[in-house]
């Protein structure tokens, strides 16, 4: 590794476009997000969060502008991203057992022709054990519940060991439990100098959770801290004029106060 | 390698079908015709509502009915007055036969996705090929009793249709037994897309809408999984299981890319269908090859023809798009960016 | 068109043992060229399907199959002749080139994917059918066994053909167990492999190439049109015999092999029966006897627990009752008489007896004049006891918690007091402060510990036992 990219920034977006079927769904986003952040991606149905964060991971091909990681280009700095996919983009009814789920964390470093080995075992283990799902290794994946599913997918990233997380609505159809169990779990992990991206929907509790947000529909609204970025005009921007969540972002915006 | 392929001769291919014998072909057409559009009519139901692998399941799974309807048919001419061989080719157990092996097939893909984990791809793949594979043995075992070829059960055969027998009214020959047959199919067809026409356009647009009116979703499909088993055997003679599948699909989705309304691609299933059978019977003439399986062919190459306009008309539109529309991204680069823009907070 | 599906016994009379003897003991170069290639196909086939059943391309596999039909015709008319490798070739030509358009069509056009499948299926198999027909045509044609690649001919599989079908099944059992991971990983989260670098779109390829490898190599047994049973149908049911994906390839493969060798015998047994579909309907018992009688997800199982719980609940039930009838007189008898079980539960006595017959065949009561009156034994009354407890704990739970009218509670409490476990009531009970009375103001029997906290003594809930947490 060589000094450009010990200095580099986690993530850079530079000029993203991205379009479904010719109809644009992100146009021209710049951001560069600082290590060791906690980043809430913030905006209304179909702003593009999700698809921000699968460009960000070369899952969908953008249509224009570059993303580097870590100073380089996404194809050699794989190892260094992790990434939460949605729960529902799965069939869980998948013949896995949960161990097998987390070990799949391991295979992006294991190379071809490699099997996951002791070490590997280990770290899945440890990582299981962080989101509190250890006794459930060997359970088939669906015989759990909404809750423990994200979970095992948080222990999966965890076994990534990355340097850079994505996570796609990790809060969405799981209990105040897990909910809490995982906002823990990012600011522990913010607090080792990981830095995590997460698509998140409520906007309440979004002020909480996360120490940085990124305001988006379509393009670029705002991207800073927190305190900075959560204002009624910014919010206003991001969200249009739509009356219902109007009316949300102002109970947002007084609760802050 | 050229001796497969006949010399065109246009003399033999154009001129020839409608000169000599030509009651014969104009009726291989007419039938042709009327399968095609018949078919296609219920298969833009199947497209519509997503299921168009299950007019293959279908098409597959009524050959145990069938056979099982010869059988039994023979069985009753054993019994009874032996009335002649090979029992009932009559169309009316044929009919019931293939309802309630549909009827079947449909429960029990229903049920096996229902009730197990299989998903219903593997469900409807397990289904067709077990029905399937239980009608080519029926078939085999009791080649003397059962009427139908393995062969033909696949692919059929537009030119081998009887068409000597006449339909009279009257003492005049209107047309032969086999093409009124199909007629009366199609005309039952239209009157029942007719009769049904918003149950069937609500519970496949929006199923739960159709529920929250009265319609119930699971009777409408399985009255279409009927009237399909209804269709496909009425084709069944002419293009057998697969072809079958071809007919079913292939008009709809020509018709689905040239129009987006649900009336106007009844008259592009109409027109194609038309224009496949005419062009299907000249393409056999000239390759002396199936006619029905010439007739799809032709199908799909104005399928293609159709592809290739609806393609062209979305690339002058994004051209037209391009020219007003903020300025076209460039292509993906990963290397050598440019400077980045400020760290930190941005606003667009 | 004389396409009779083909056969391998060709012997009519003689018995059906020496048949038997004569399949068991190889000696016919015919028959062992049959039997290991059909075996042989079943393992790659079972294999591959497994990968098409978890990825939900099962019908994709169908419409691959067909699609190979205008390679299958083209590959003859390269040599006129029946060369396996111009055929091979020809057929996995054509099977990727219907993936593609299928593909295509669904890219570019709003065409579901349902519908492009069934457009190339129905389009291709048609090309091949001309094909077909003008190759019969020929002089050479009618020799040439085209007819035999629609329904398969064991019999006529050469030594040739052995060789291309080892090939086959040692190529895919090689790949599939070099790159087991990365087809693992693509195959349940296509999103979360490709984030990590791996080639997604590169490997559903391969997984193609393979496919149309297996399929056409299976054409020979089975026959274009029932190739994607040999698929789906021993994947399906390995999929309801396991959890795990490794052990499902083991299953499916050992189904595959399996159906192949026992299709074979049978088609050999009896004359006239055609072995493809002889080897289809034995996989798809197979199927049938795994959707049934699988140990966990088997229909037949389930509906054994489903009966047993349905039992215990009406057991339990019953004991409800009698705790009730004795409360009601405040524990001052032990004794509860059909008449006043059967008039408690507003049933018939016939039904009171049964009910009765069924605790005590679980040693939760004794019976005692002549039938007539029901005693709890102690394990009996412990449960009751429990039962009792756990609905009027829930009802309180609910009415306190979760702010339920007190009338809107009882049929919550109905179902779930057969389910609470002993943690949860420890949990309710703390919750619950120890409270001692259910919303309709009935006392509730208590744990061991909440009636020490309490000091308070219920007649009729047995003494604290041990193993309190």
């Amino acid at each position: 590794m060589d000094a450009n990219t010990v200095t580099a920034p986690p993530l850079e977006i530079h000029d993203l476009s991205v379009a479904y079927d010719r109809r644009p769904v992100l146009w021209g986003i710049d951001v560069e997000v600082p290590a060791g952040k906690l980043v809430g991606i913030i905006g209304p149905n179909g702003a593009g969060k999700s698809t921000l964060i699968k460009a960000c991971m070369g899952v969908v091909a953008p249509s224009g502008g570059w993303v580097k990681v870590f100073g380089e280009p996404l194809d050699h700095a794989h190892r260094r991203v992790g990434y939460v996919p949605q729960r529902e983009s799965v069939d869980w009814d998948f013949p896995v057992s949960v161990m097998d789920v987390v070990l799949m964390g391991r295979y992006g470093r294991l190379g071809l022709l490699r099997r996951p080995g002791a070490k590997d075992r280990e770290i899945a283990r440890a990582s299981l054990d962080k989101v509190g799902m250890l006794p459930y290794a060997n359970r088939q994946i669906a015989n759990l519940s909404g809750g423990q599913q994200q979970r095992v997918f948080l222990a999966r990233a965890l076994a990534q060991e990355s340097d850079l997380y994505f996570m796609d609505e990790p809060f969405a159809g799981v209990d105040a439990a897990t909910e809490a169990a995982i906002v823990t779990l990012l600011h522990e992990m913010r607090d080792r100098g990981k830095t995590i991206l997460v698509v998140h929907h409520d906007l309440p509790t979004a002020r909480n959770y996360f120490d940085t947000l990124l305001l988006l529909n379509m393009r670029l609204v705002a991207f800073g801290p927190t305190d900075d970025v959560f204002t009624y005009d910014l919010l206003q921007r991001t969200y249009g004029g739509r009356l219902t969540i109007l009316s949300e972002v102002a109970d947002a915006v007084r609760q802050r106060g | 390698m050229t001796d497969w392929i006949p010399a065109f001769d246009p003399h033999r291919v154009f001129v020839e079908p409608w000169t000599v014998n030509v009651s014969l072909k104009l009726w291989i057409v007419v039938m042709g015709f009327l399968v095609l559009t018949t078919c296609g009519w219920v298969g833009q139901y199947l497209i519509l509502r997503r299921m168009a692998l299950m007019g293959d399941a279908i098409s597959h799974s009524i050959l145990p009915g069938l056979a099982g309807s010869f059988l039994i048919g023979a069985w009753w001419a054993g019994n009874g007055s032996a009335s002649g061989e090979g029992g009932a080719r009559g169309s009316v157990p044929m009919f019931l036969g293939a309802l309630v092996a549909a009827v079947i097939t449909t429960v029990l893909i229903e049920w096996i996705h229902r009730r197990s984990r299989v998903k219903q791809d593997a469900a409807m793949g397990t289904v067709f090929s077990a029905l399937f594979a239980l009608g080519v043995v029926l078939i085999t075992v009791f080649a003397d009793h059962v009427d139908l070829d393995a062969d033909c059960v696949l692919h059929g055969e537009i030119g081998f249709v009887p068409f000597e027998d006449y339909f009279k009214v009257g003492g005049r020959e209107w047309m032969p037994v086999p093409v009124a047959r199909m007629l009366v199919v199609s005309l039952l067809t239209a009157a029942w897309i007719g009769m049904f026409y918003k149950e069937l356009l609500v519970s496949s647009f929006d199923p739960g809408l159709a529920t929250s009116l009265g319609i119930s979703a699971q009777r409408v499909h399985f009255l279409l999984m009927a009237w399909l088993a209804v269709v496909i055997v009425s084709a069944f003679e002419s293009v057998g299981a697969i072809l079958v599948v071809a007919a079913l699909i292939v008009p709809g989705a020509t018709a689905t890319l040239l129009s987006s309304n649900l009336p106007r691609i009844f008259l592009w299933i109409t027109l194609h269908a038309a224009v496949s059978a005419l062009a299907g019977l000249h393409l056999a003439v000239w390759l002396d090859c199936s006619i029905a399986g010439a007739m799809v062919v032709a199908g799909c190459a104005l399928f293609v023809l159709a592809w290739a306009a609806s393609s062209w008309s979305q690339w002058r539109a994004r051209r037209l798009m391009a020219t007003g529309a903020p300025p076209e991204p460039e292509e993906r680069t990963l290397t050598a960016p440019p400077t980045p823009s400020s760290p930190g907070r941005s606003a667009a | 068109m004389p396409a009779r599906a083909a056969k391998i016994g060709e012997i009519t009379d003689i018995a059906i043992l020496e048949q038997a003897i004569r399949f068991f003991s190889f000696q016919d170069p015919t028959l062992r060229f049959a039997v290991a290639g059909a075996a042989m196909m079943g393992i790659a086939c079972g294999v591959l399907g497994t990968f098409l059943v978890v990825r939900r391309l099962a019908l994709v596999g169908d419409t691959l199959s067909h699609a190979v039909l205008p390679g299958v015709a083209a590959g003859f008319l390269w040599g006129q002749t029946k060369n396996p490798v111009a055929i091979f070739v020809g057929a996995v030509v054509a099977g990727l080139a219907g993936t593609m358009v299928a593909t295509a069509i669904r890219r570019t056009t709003r065409l579901k994917e349902d519908t492009a499948l069934g457009l190339v299926l129905a389009g291709f198999y048609a090309v091949g059918i001309c094909l077909v027909t003008m190759i019969q045509r020929l002089p050479t044609g009618n020799k040439s066994g085209i007819d035999k690649f629609l329904f398969g001919q064991a019999a006529a599989i050469s030594a040739g053909d052995l060789k291309l079908m080892s090939a086959v099944t040692v190529l895919v059992l090689v790949v599939v167990v070099v790159f087991y991971k990365e087809l693992l990983v693509t195959s349940f989260d296509p999103a979360f492999a490709r984030a990590t670098g791996f080639p997604v779109r590169l490997i559903q390829d391969g997984l193609m190439l393979l496919l149309a490898f297996a399929v056409v190599g299976a054409l020979q047994a089975v026959g274009v049109v029932l190739v994607s049973a040999m698929l789906i149908t021993p994947a399906a049911a390995a999929y309801l015999l396991t959890d795990r994906l490794r052990r499902m390839l083991l299953i499916a493969s050992t189904i595959g092999c399996g159906t192949g060798i026992v299709g074979c015998f049978l088609s050999f047994l009896g004359n006239s029966l055609p072995t493809g579909p002889i080897m289809v309907l034995v996989a798809s018992v197979v199927f049938a006897g795994a959707f049934l009688f699988a140990p966990r997800h088997g229909l037949v199982v389930r509906w054994v627990k489903a009966r047993a719980r349905h039992r215990r609940v009406g057991r339990e039930n019953t004991l409800k009752a009698l705790y009730h009838v004795l409360e009601s007189r405040a524990f001052a008898r032990d004794g509860v008489t059909l008449k006043e079980l059967a008039l408690r539960r507003r049933e018939t006595l016939d039904d009171a007896d049964r009910q009765a017959k069924a605790l005590v065949r679980h040693g939760l009561a004794v019976v005692e004049d002549d039938g007539q009156l029901l005693r709890l034994t102690s394990e009996g009354k412990k449960r009751a006891a429990e039962l009792v407890r756990n609905h009027r704990l829930w009802e309180l739970y609910l009415t306190h918690a979760a702010r339920y009218a007190a009338d809107h509670v009882h049929d919550d409490a109905e179902k779930i007091e057969h389910v609470l476990g002993e943690d949860v009531v420890w949990e309710l009970e703390r919750r619950l402060n120890y409270a001692d009375t259910d919303p309709h103001g009935k006392r509730i029997p208590t744990l061991a510990e909440g009636q020490a906290r309490t000091g308070r003594a219920v007649e009729g809930v047995p003494p604290p036992e041990g193993g309190v947490p």
